[in-house]
């Protein structure tokens, strides 16, 4: 097997005392979309933010591509093409959607911190933007501010901005959290449609979401992982079954 | 005329925009054209001096906004770089064989490049984060600087500054820059070119960054940049600016003092961006060109011109903290929709009789100043037009009645304007 | 050895006084976030007041009245203007305190004009308390002392032993819950504004007669005060007693005891150039601690945002 696009081992992290995440040993491969379920405050955010440097982890490594991620900033795993997205929509309020679109471009394009450039007389960027913006649909609000579209419309575009840059490992996280029925359904898709060939990882609630789009699924329950597999071993195991579902209403009690 | 504004969004917003998205040449030849023929209307020589003032204060203005409005960075203390910029200037001009070999008009990008100096050594750590941290450094290396100028007397000069005489630089195609109108065209060439430049700087990938940042430096940093270095890259750019309304001023006025560094200045420059509005572009011009008049012009007629322009900017953070930039741009839409028409009665109902109420309050403040400050047994004054015994009855009778009766009928058409501002942008209707 | 301790004494008074101002400002800022540009401005219409009062009714009403009369000023600015501001987000919000700053001082230069007010210390506080080695420390001086240790020691009574003091401080960190628990934050917000101008104030008072009441004294302390807080770290009262008492006494020291630049290079092995009087940085080598005594709590705060960006007792990483 090749090196594995994602890659982490003995991942811990501690607040204070309380144990967060307690030793996660995990390898997603080259065009696998994988996702991460589990019931609330299993720690699937807290797992995406040690990933993605958000937080630094208390022990473990992370590795993307073979390659080490521990103590990098947020910025420098960005170039090294692992793009994520935010579980509270995370975008540019104030700025059009077509320039959030093109400021997701602006690294991935080459241009770095160049002021010698004008953004605007650049046809790739145009192009470009234009064309992640017919991806997610929103062609015809590209000139709103971003702040002003419906809540559909801010997580597609969050999903727009997380895929512009090119990188080929994806993370969204929540992507339908808090949408509608047939908001949900569109989303789907369009994770569908944009991670073509790209390795995803996702948190998710929703299990049609999951279910529908998962190569292989993980369930993390306090911090750790108990099964990893394809969708229908999954749901078989009776391990999942009880500790999950267990898990799943108590929290609901 | 239906519905447009939710059938088709990019019209509007997209004409709304339009100044900042393209690169269009009409304004600037607007610019450059009046900032040609001014002189020509405004001849007398204190209306130049004044010119001079505001074309400098219209590029410290908008580099100050380079980092507040665009970078979303509140600086306390960005009177030093235009301060430093002007006194390398000064020491330029008397370095006289480096000056004599100089053409005058070059001199600026030398106030520049130490201001963007001093911006790339506090910006190395004051940039690392925005907000509150930020502010403090900028107040901080602020105050410090400002407190050197007496210390370190070999560069600001201590108590009396450092003076030049800018006719001693290499003549420019005949100019020596003796007169006022020679110094105005010098000014009204670099107010041209150095706004254009910071126009085109907001256009560029990294000027872009810079919003990205204000509004979300963590979505910015997933995005593979760093907050960090694209704050720098904005700050360092804005000193460069600063230094080069620096040099200006060392030409203007060939002397600098301690005066040009401290938090006052900071403060106004950023009391004058505000003012203008911090949302576009050319807020922080007309910010400059309103508190140049503001102040040259007020303060003739009143001694309380400082509290009136204080009031001024406070009741502007309250209520329009888009500045007169946002006053403007709100009424686009209404153009855009065909209804301006709407708006014209209501307006002269409305903010008519709040001028005159605004003007008799201001002659309440004035009356009571007199009555408080005025030498004893001063009792006359003068206000409007009118001179009156400020220790009368009467004349606190008519203001206080014209003040409350103006605000009364301002209050009560309020509604008619609200309503009336209400229909002008719905769509639809007859218009 | 007796001038340290007459030094001692002086800087103890100009850090207590800088802490009164420094408390109310922290406490203001770890509940709403702002920092109050304008809160030396209320510390210089405590001094104004008390004037006015203490030239109708004497020194000590003014004392009783004056901070009672900036709390309630205080607490208007906080509900008719800052939570206006509030929504538009944090920059206006520094903003509006400091246009409110210099409103303030054009407000009192309207009312008071700009000479320094006639307001003495009180005949009753008027004499010579004890003398170190030949200098006398005035009475008024260990008053102050005593002003403001009482006042922070009331503070840390409320904020710790009481049942106001705990929702304050519950509030601090978590506003949202303890609204949800059905305390009006908005008026804890406004209370806090409210008690932390009436600190600036009650300084006001005490000082105006050693410090001289006119209208540049806010912006004399204005900026020190921010300093103070952001020494201290943001949102801590220990951090902020300390990082006072740091600055009362450094400044103090550095204005009694002459000392050269020369010296302290000569000190750690740096020779004094030859020709000093042509070198470009003889303003350096003469520059004395008497004449920065003044920037050094500016550097001071610098070289902590670099090294220590939260501050001495700073939690929060801002």
């Amino acid at each position: 097997m090749s090196t594995p696009a994602l890659e982490l081992s003995g991942l811990k992290k501690s607040f204070g005392k309380a144990e967060i995440i307690r030793g996660i040993d995990l390898s997603i491969g080259k065009s696998e979309r994988h996702a991460v379920i589990g019931p609330n405050g299993a720690g699937k955010s807290t797992l995406f933010n040690l990933i993605t440097a958000r937080f630094q982890p208390t022990a473990g490594t992370v590795k993307l591509h073979g390659e080490d991620l521990i103590g990098l900033e947020p910025y420098q795993i960005n170039r090294k093409g692992l793009s994520r997205s935010f579980q509270i929509t995370n975008i540019f309020p104030k700025m059009t959607v077509f320039e959030n679109v093109r400021c997701a471009l602006l690294w991935s394009q080459g241009y770095k911190y160049s002021f010698w450039n004008l953004v605007n007389r650049s046809r790739d960027l145009t192009e470009g933007a234009e064309a992640i913006l017919e991806q997610i649909n929103l062609t015809e609000r590209r000139n709103l501010p971003a702040g002003t579209l419906s809540y559909a419309e801010q997580r597609a575009l969050e999903i727009g901005i997380t895929i512009a840059g090119g990188a080929d490992v994806i993370m969204l996280d929540e992507p339908t959290a808090g949408m509608s029925h047939s908001e949900t359904d569109y989303i789907t898709d369009l994770i569908m449609k944009v991670t073509e060939g790209k390795t995803l990882i996702m948190v998710e609630h929703d299990m049609g979401v999951v279910f529908g789009l998962a190569d292989r699924i993980s369930v993390l329950v306090y911090g750790e992982i108990i099964a990893t597999g394809k969708p229908e071993e999954v749901r078989g195991d009776p391990k999942v079954q009880e500790a999950y579902l267990g898990a799943a209403l108590e929290a609901e009690h | 005329m239906t519905d447009q504004i939710t059938t088709d969004p990019t019209k509007p917003s997209e004409r709304m925009r339009a100044g900042s998205m393209t690169l269009s040449l009409g304004p600037w030849i607007v610019a450059a054209v009046l900032l040609a023929v001014l002189p020509f209307i405004f001849t007398n020589n204190s209306s130049i001096t004044i010119m001079n003032q505001m074309w400098i204060t219209v590029i410290f203005a908008l580099a100050y906004n380079m980092l507040l409005g665009q970078g979303g960075m509140l600086s306390f203390g960005h009177a030093v770089y235009a301060g430093v910029g002007g006194f390398a200037c000064m020491h330029i001009m008397n370095a006289s064989d480096f000056f004599a070999a100089l053409p005058l008009p070059v001199l600026p990008v030398f106030g520049g490049l130490f201001g963007m100096g001093l911006a790339m050594i506090v910006g190395s750590f004051s940039t690392r984060s925005a907000g509150t941290v930020f502010a403090m450094i900028s107040l901080g290396v602020g105050e410090l600087i400002a407190a050197c100028s007496v210390i370190i007397v070999a560069f600001f000069g201590g108590e009396e500054g450092v003076s030049g005489d800018r006719t001693y630089a290499r003549p420019f195609f005949g100019t020596e820059f003796l007169q006022q109108i020679e110094v105005y065209y010098l000014i009204s060439a670099w107010v041209l070119i150095a706004a254009a430049l910071m126009y085109l700087w907001s256009r560029t990938p990294v000027g872009r960054m810079a919003n990205a940042v204000r509004d979300n430096p963590e979505r910015a940093e997933f995005l593979g940049y760093s907050a960090r270095w694209v704050r720098f890259y904005s700050f360092v750019a804005s000193g460069f600016f600063a230094g080069i309304a620096g040099g200006l001023f060392a030409i203007n006025y060939e002397i600098l003092t301690e005066e040009n560094l401290n938090t006052t200045s900071s403060g106004v420059i950023l009391l004058v961006t505000f003012l203008g509005g911090v949302g576009f572009f050319f807020g922080p011009i007309i910010g400059a060109i309103a508190f140049t008049l503001l102040q040259t012009v007020l303060s003739l007629q009143t001694e309380l011109w400082a509290f009136y322009a204080g009031t001024l900017f406070v009741a502007t953070v309250m209520f329009f903290p888009g500045g007169l930039a946002g006053l403007m741009m709100m009424h686009v839409p209404v153009f855009k929709l065909g209804k301006a028409r709407l708006l014209i009665l209501p307006y002269l109902k409305t903010l008519l009789p709040a001028l005159i109420g605004i003007l008799g309050l201001s002659a309440l403040v004035e009356m009571v100043f007199h009555v408080r400050h005025a030498a004893y047994g001063d009792d006359e004054m003068t206000l409007f037009w009118t001179t009156f015994n400020s220790h009368d009855i009467l004349p606190w009778v008519v203001a206080l009645g014209v003040t409350a009766i103006a605000l009364g009928i301002t209050r009560a058409n309020a509604p008619a304007l609200r309503d009336a501002w209400n229909e002008a942008n719905t769509a639809g209707g007859s218009a | 050895m007796d001038l340290i301790l007459v030094n001692i004494i002086d800087g103890l008074v100009t850090g207590l006084l800088l802490f009164m101002l420094s408390a109310g400002l922290t406490l203001i800022f770890s509940m709403m976030g702002v920092l109050n540009f304008a809160h030396a401005s209320f510390y210089m219409l405590g001094a104004y007041f008390a004037y006015q009062i203490s030239i109708a009714l004497g020194f000590w009403m003014g004392l009783l009245l004056a901070p009672l009369i900036v709390g309630v000023l205080g607490a208007g600015v906080e509900r008719y203007g800052l939570r206006r501001v509030h929504q538009y987000g944090h920059v206006p919000e520094l903003i509006f305190t400091f246009g409110l700053a210099l409103l303030i001082e054009e407000l009192v230069q309207f009312i008071w004009g700009k000479n320094q007010m006639a307001y003495f210390v009180p005949d009753a506080l008027n004499f010579s308390a004890f003398a170190i080695a030949g200098n006398s420390i005035p009475a008024y001086k260990i008053f102050m002392i005593f002003i403001s240790i009482a006042i922070f020691i009331g503070l840390l009574y409320i904020l710790t032993r009481t049942r106001v003091g705990m929702i304050i401080q519950a509030a601090l960190s978590y506003p949202r819950t303890v609204e949800a628990l059905g305390h009006n934050v908005p008026l804890i917000f406004m209370g806090v504004f409210g008690v932390g101008t009436a600190l600036a104030g009650v300084a006001g008072v005490i000082a105006g007669p050693v410090l001289g009441t006119f209208p540049g004294m806010a912006f004399v302390l204005g900026s020190i005060v921010f300093v103070t807080i952001v020494i201290g770290g943001l949102g801590s009262l220990w951090g902020a007693l300390v990082a006072s008492l740091l600055i009362g006494w450094i400044t103090t020291f550095a204005k009694s005891y002459n000392i050269e630049m020369a010296d302290i290079l000569n000190g750690i092995g740096i020779g004094t150039p030859e020709n000093l009087d042509e070198s470009l940085f003889r303003d350096f080598w003469t520059i004395t601690s008497p004449q920065i005594a003044d920037i050094l709590p500016y550097i001071l705060m610098v070289l902590i945002l670099i090294f220590r960006p939260s501050g001495l007792f700073g939690k929060r990483h801002s």
